[in-house]
């Protein structure tokens, strides 16, 4: 199961490192280490979102909500410093703001037993509104320096919120791989009855998983937010359809219990290389909507087929009784 | 139907609440009460209707279709470009269903010919749909066609393909008495997909495959090919709301319906089908689909901005699944309660 699981990383990690090659001989200049860089720093509020969104999906619920709980984080980080809040005191209301909008859906979720699509997609509507209330429907602008220059910083060529970035999917990696109560994502995906037989708290798992989803949202907000300066109405839309596609692209099941972080960062980064891509093979960034749907269908298609082929293997061994065939490859 | 169990039905509580809702915003403001305001008010919500009645179906299979928003823009795109080509505007009527209804036979290949979640298929089309109606002008103009219309490519981005012929901007402004064209086209796409809901074995199939495939395949019920047609008659609507809104705006866009995603799954939802599968029916569709439209309208009129209808109607949403959720647990307490309490009786 393990190295099955390996697989899947690898098959979209191959095909991205593939396009990569292939952009790279029809453009040289797409080599240059600042290319490289950019596409890092570009792909890091959908890599955020992804990461949030990878712990819904592995306890088996859905959050379409978490690009409006962004762009909510975003504009109270706005309003805030704009009121005159020092930098820490703004970002801290922004994580804040992220983990409430999340556990709201939690509530819902866990509490009052609605389907997670309904709740989420409710409460979509409700954030994106909300956003457009607080600031009577206008642009946040005019935001201070001090948010606009973690941006700038940068160690070994390497901008700030990349580091930042990597150390979040370094810890979500430990956290999902080695601590027991983070295994419970997996084991509440994977078998919510099962989980709840053995004693777990399959509710407070699933709370947690949307609290933070919201959470991991705000880093988002707090990350884009500081890189275009300023906050938009459409801060993040869409952001909760192309988290769910990032995830899914890196393996990560919708059925639940399957899939790590570095799958999720990889299809994260794999989609919004795509635009990057396309450019620099020239054409025209219209297309690349198309582009990802196609590669997302392609990548699950190929999978289903992998994966029923492998099965049918597996149980033509076990009929001819080979014991080495019967084992899970 | 025994008129008891109808009056304990959840379509008889949203005619209640249609009539209630449309009492009260009368009340507020008596233009309500005038019929030919609140028929002509149903077409700024009638491309709702069109996609979440066949919607109804493919939820009732445990199934899901978001694609159905991009499939609008594409149909109407699809329309645009047909009749700059220099094609009848009913015969790129026709194209346009047509790519609909491919598009939907698409959804619906993935769907039946794997056990990927519909979520992810439609996931994965929606944005290809919608990247395709983007893409397709700018491609035809490179190739030297002159896809952007007369007025050419600035034109283009800011109001899409316009100067549609009259004969068909007329469906939309045509009426018959006082019911708008488009409003009785939904009323006898409704009695269609009904009929076929509840009076074929197709429509029958596809409730007992939300409830249990596997049943459902044990009973020789042709799964892929009846799950196909569901996502067809889907797509199909959407295509036909995205033809309707074209005729409604005078202007053939790749973007239509882009934010229609939240009402149109409000509206099934709201109409009684089950997300889960299994249970629905395309008239609660209709009424919760009129009673949400309404609602907006109403609220627009008393100068609520857009902005915050978004947050009513998501908070309705959640707060009527949390109802049947509540109430559902409460019943099983009951019937539980009465269990016990009749063995212990004994």
């Amino acid at each position: 199961m393990r190295s099955f699981l390996r697989s899947r990383e690898a098959l979209v990690g191959m095909l991205f490192v593939a396009l990569l090659v292939v952009t790279g001989l029809f453009n040289p200049n797409f080599f240059k280490p600042e290319s490289i860089v950019e596409i890092f720093n570009a792909s890091l509020t959908l890599v955020l979102i992804t990461l949030g969104e990878m712990f819904v999906i592995l306890t088996r619920g859905i959050d379409v909500s978490v690009g409006a709980v962004a762009g909510l984080a975003a504009v109270v980080l706005g309003t805030t410093l704009n009121l005159g809040w020092p930098l820490g005191l703004a970002v801290a209301a922004a994580l804040a703001t992220g983990m409430l909008a999340g556990a709201v859906n939690a509530v819902g979720i866990t509490l009052l037993r609605v389907p997670p699509i309904i709740m989420t997609l409710g409460t979509l509507g409700i954030y994106r509104g909300l956003m457009r209330v607080i600031t009577g429907g206008s642009w946040i602008e005019n935001l201070p320096q001090n948010i606009k220059e973690p941006n700038l910083w940068n160690l070994l060529g390497i901008p700030f919120f990349v580091w930042v970035g990597l150390a979040l999917l370094a810890l979500t990696m430990v956290l999902t791989l080695r601590v027991r109560v983070a295994r419970y994502f997996y084991a509440v995906g994977d078998n919510e009855d099962g989980a709840y037989l053995l004693g777990l708290p399959v509710r407070w798992t699933q709370f947690a998983a949307y609290t933070l989803a919201g959470l991991f949202a705000a880093f988002a907000a707090v990350v884009f937010t500081s890189q275009i300066g300023f906050v938009s109405m459409n801060a993040a839309d869409g952001f909760e359809l192309k988290a769910i596609a990032a995830n899914v692209l890196g393996g990560v099941s919708l059925t639940g219990g399957v899939g790590t972080p570095l799958g999720a960062a990889i299809g994260a980064l794999f989609l919004t290389a795509v635009h990057s891509m396309l450019i620099f093979l020239g054409v025209p960034g219209i297309w690349d909507n198309a582009f990802a749907g196609a590669i997302l269908l392609a990548v699950v298609y190929v999978d289903y087929r992998v994966r029923t082929a492998l099965e049918l293997q597996q149980r033509q061994a076990r009929i001819r009784g080979d014991l080495w065939g019967g084992e899970p490859s | 139907m025994n008129l008891f169990r109808f009056l304990r039905s959840w379509e008889f509580f949203l005619v209640v609440l249609l009539v209630v809702e449309i009492a009260v915003l009368g009340l507020i403001n008596p233009v309500f009460f005038n019929a030919e305001n609140l028929l002509y008010a149903t077409l700024d919500f009638t491309h709702i209707l069109f996609a979440a009645l066949p919607l109804t179906l493919v939820i009732i299979t445990a199934g899901i279709d978001i694609s159905g928003v991009s499939i609008m823009g594409l149909a109407s795109i699809t329309l645009g470009l047909a009749w700059v080509a220099g094609m009848n505007i009913f015969v790129a009527l026709a194209i346009a269903l047509l790519v609909g209804i491919l598009a939907g036979a698409f959804n619906g290949f993935f769907v039946a010919k794997t056990d990927v979640n519909p979520l992810v298929i439609t996931l994965g089309t929606l944005f290809m749909f919608a990247g395709l109606a983007q893409g397709m002008p700018a491609l035809l103009d490179k190739l030297g066609f002159k896809a952007y219309g007369s007025a050419g490519l600035a034109a283009y981005q800011y109001e899409g393909i316009t100067g549609l012929p009259d004969e068909f901007i007329a469906l939309t402004e045509g009426t018959v008495g006082i019911v708008p064209y488009p409003l009785i086209a939904v009323l006898a796409f409704t009695v269609l997909l009904s009929l076929l809901l509840h009076k074929t074995r197709f429509g029958r199939s596809l409730y007992l495959i939300g409830v249990n495939p596997k049943a459902a395949e044990y009973s020789g019920v042709p799964i892929r090919k009846i799950l196909v047609w569901a996502y067809v008659l889907s797509g199909f609507g959407a295509a036909l709301a995205g033809t309707m809104l074209t005729s409604y705006f005078t202007s053939a866009r790749a973007d239509l319906g882009g934010d229609a995603l939240l009402p149109i799954i409000t509206a099934v939802v709201l109409g009684g089908a089950d997300i889960l599968g299994g249970s629905g029916a395309v008239w609660g569709t209709l009424l919760a689909g009129l009673i949400l439209g309404f609602l907006r309208q109403g609220l627009l009129a008393l100068g609520v901005t857009s902005d915050l209808i978004q947050v009513v109607v998501g908070a309705l949403l959640i707060g009527a699944m949390a109802t049947k959720q509540l109430v559902h647990v409460f019943g099983e307490y009951r019937l539980n309660r009465k269990a016990l309490f009749r063995r212990n009786g004994r």
